[in-house]
């Protein structure tokens, strides 16, 4: 799995790849809720290039909008791929989370500008 | 005048095969970094036997949550122990079956969680089994000569 980072006014944009597993999610978890740690509140998680997500990696997102919400923080998640859109919807995240279809949705959602064309 | 023919019942035709039908068995050790080597080798065998995309997608993800149970939780000491796990392909099923001889323990007991509970409310564990039981069409659990045996089965079509 890669992690990019990078920021858009106070929105941190998070893009994440390949695969999210039981040997990769304690990494993206450090790193998520690092984020959140270091004072983040608004947080968008890219998986446009996300191929495969297990339980493992569904926890981690899971526990870091857990931790955001009495923090008046948000995370939203945008681009899965149909696959990985199914396993959300199985999991019942789509009622819990903001998951939305582009990286432009994300950003309205949080009230930061697009991003530019 | 209306004529009457007689047709084959349903059941008297032959099934279609949509897959050909074999077997794989795969025995490794019980480590996490082994599931996507696992993953490998059954994404090989599906397509080598025509299983559907979607169905080999839903038996590779199921296999991994099973995987990762069993490493995680049916071993003081997962070091040198070892899980097997064998993949059926029938005409119009896939059947997976995988044991460890870790202490007994059923995944089924574990209740599934409430997807109506609020975010604050949602537990973290559990998830893992109710992916498993959502993909399949049937999981069942028994404990036979000190081993935890979970068949899984998966409809084609």
């Amino acid at each position: 799995m890669q992690i990019k980072e990078s920021k858009q006014g106070e929105v941190l944009i998070l893009t994440i790849s390949e695969h999210l597993d039981s040997a990769t999610a304690a990494v993206f978890e450090s790193r998520l809720l690092g984020l959140v740690d270091r004072g983040e509140r608004k947080i968008v998680v890219d998986c446009g290039s996300l191929e495969y997500v297990n339980s493992a990696g569904l926890k981690v997102f899971l526990l870091a909008a857990k931790r955001l919400e009495p923090l008046g923080g948000k995370l939203v998640l945008c681009a899965l791929a149909p696959s990985v859109l199914m396993i959300f919807e199985m999991i019942g995240f789509t009622r819990i989370m903001k998951i939305v279809p582009s990286l432009d949705d994300a950003l309205k959602a949080l009230g930061g500008e697009a991003a530019p064309a | 005048m209306l004529q009457t023919r007689t047709c084959t019942p349903r059941h008297r035709l032959p099934q279609p095969s949509l897959m050909h039908e074999g077997s794989i068995t795969v025995r490794l050790p019980a480590e996490l970094r082994e599931i996507e080597r696992l993953n490998r080798l059954i994404r090989q065998f599906g397509e080598l036997h025509e299983v559907p995309s979607r169905a080999l997608y839903a038996v590779n993800l199921a296999l991994d949550e099973v995987m990762t149970n069993v490493v995680r939780h049916a071993f003081e000491d997962a070091k040198d122990q070892e899980v097997v796990a064998q993949v059926i392909a029938r005409a119009t099923e896939v059947i997976t079956e995988v044991s460890d001889s870790g202490r007994a323990f059923d995944p089924l007991a574990v209740p599934p969680p409430n997807l109506d509970a609020s975010l604050a409310e949602r537990p973290l564990g559990g998830l893992g089994i109710h992916l498993v039981r959502s993909l399949m069409d049937g999981v069942e659990y028994r404990r036979a000569d000190g081993k935890n045996v979970l068949t899984l089965r998966k409809r084609i079509r």
